[in-house]
């Protein structure tokens, strides 16, 4: 019986893979059963666990997305892999804050009272979530490969404007949203539980394992999907050529 | 046959420019419009006590959303679905609000809030039919000691 190669890619996926589900397997774990209720909001609390988690996630995958794109307009590094790599994050960057919105919205009604709010950062972050959904449409429409990367490539750097103006928007404009409680540039004081502050910490990580994981997955997806296309062109020549004979 | 062949890239062109017109103009149209709301709404969400009181005349009976702590001691309820009570500023301003429909389940004294309504009559009185209530980014065990304990028992 043949045994089956794994490949360093494939360990490295696997191990991430693992990684991931364990870390958030002990983050569902703290989150729900081992830290204390908040003082004022109660069970509610539990959802900051997975929330900021998730908008750290889709930073990741946008600042990922804004520097693959970089280093595909850039002609030194130019390659196709930058942008497949920049199409794989953007989607699950757009997968994040669309659950971001969702656990946003379930968390405002028992605890602000509405499911939604035309709050800046709630605004701005809706507008993150249709400039991405946008800049995936794009690559969705049919073109020269190079041309279309190009395309892609430009509508990201576009669309990474809107990041920063969402991380600051709490601290640049009134809010209903609360400060960050972490990596807050305008404050050294937040006050967290410990137990909920390690929880908080480790959802950080295991959101990103999570980010990484997906990633790797879709990114392979690719590549693959791209060989297949490029077997089917060579393979269609070939028999064109044959035709021609 | 090769007539055939461009005639296809044309067409194929032509599919091309017409999705991404498509495209263009889809998100053109979402993100007009939440820049809109970012714009109008979001950059001024809402005014504190001490810029409403100050602004007073000019806001007139217009409908804005108004900011302040409540006051402790001063929440009543006249009946079910109204309740009055005070909020105040940083420069001790304090309002008289009647809310019309049931506060957020987390809505108390001393919490910030942001009410949705309009001055009425010439005073500080604010008659709103929503309480949206803020939280701060501290996070405070409701019972510090519900920790499992070494012998494994939660307290």
């Amino acid at each position: 019986m043949e045994k089956f190669h794994y490949s360093r890619a494939d360990k490295v996926q696997r191990l991430l893979g693992l990684g991931a589900i364990a870390s958030l397997a002990a983050t569902v774990w703290l989150g729900l059963v081992t830290t204390p209720p908040d003082e004022f909001m109660g069970n509610l609390v539990r959802l900051i666990y997975i929330h900021p988690p998730l908008a750290w996630d889709a930073f990741i995958a946008y600042g990922m997305n804004f520097l693959a794109s970089l280093a595909y307009l850039w002609p030194r590094t130019r390659d196709l892999r930058w942008d497949q790599l920049a199409g794989a994050t953007a989607e699950v960057g757009v997968l994040f804050t669309g659950l971001l919105l969702v656990t946003g919205s379930l968390w405002g009604r028992p605890a602000w009272g509405t499911w939604w709010t035309w709050d800046p950062l709630l605004t701005t972050t809706a507008l993150l979530f249709v400039l991405y959904l946008g800049y995936l449409a794009l690559r969705r429409v049919p073109d020269d490969r190079e041309l279309r990367a190009r395309r892609s490539a430009i509508a990201a750097l576009v669309a990474f404007v809107d990041v920063p103006v969402v991380y600051f928007a709490v601290l640049w404009w009134k809010s209903l949203h609360q400060a960050p409680t972490v990596l807050n540039p305008t404050t050294n004081k937040t006050y967290i539980h410990g137990s909920m502050a390690w929880t908080l910490l480790l959802g950080f990580i295991a959101f990103t394992l999570t980010y990484a994981w997906m990633v790797m997955i879709r990114y392979r997806i690719g590549a693959g999907e791209e060989r297949t296309h490029e077997d089917e062109v060579n393979a269609s020549l070939l028999a064109r050529q044959g035709e021609g004979r | 046959m090769h007539q055939r062949a461009d005639t296809q890239v044309a067409i194929a062109r032509r599919q091309t420019r017409r999705r991404l017109r498509l495209v263009g103009a889809v998100i053109s149209l979402a993100v007009g419009f939440l820049l809109y709301k970012t714009l109008s709404n979001s950059i001024t969400y809402f005014k504190t006590v001490d810029q409403a009181i100050a602004a007073r005349s000019s806001l007139g009976g217009s409908t804005f959303q108004l900011e302040g702590l409540v006051v402790a001691h001063t929440i009543s309820y006249p009946n079910k679905t109204t309740v009055d009570f005070l909020i105040a500023g940083s420069r001790h301003h304090q309002i008289q609000v009647t809310n019309y429909g049931e506060p957020p389940e987390l809505f108390q004294a001393d919490v910030p809030v942001v009410i949705l309504g309009h001055f009425v009559g010439g005073g500080l009185r604010f008659t709103s039919d929503q309480i949206l209530v803020k939280h701060s980014n501290s996070y405070i065990a409701a019972h510090p000691n519900r920790v499992r304990a070494p012998n494994g028992s939660v307290h």
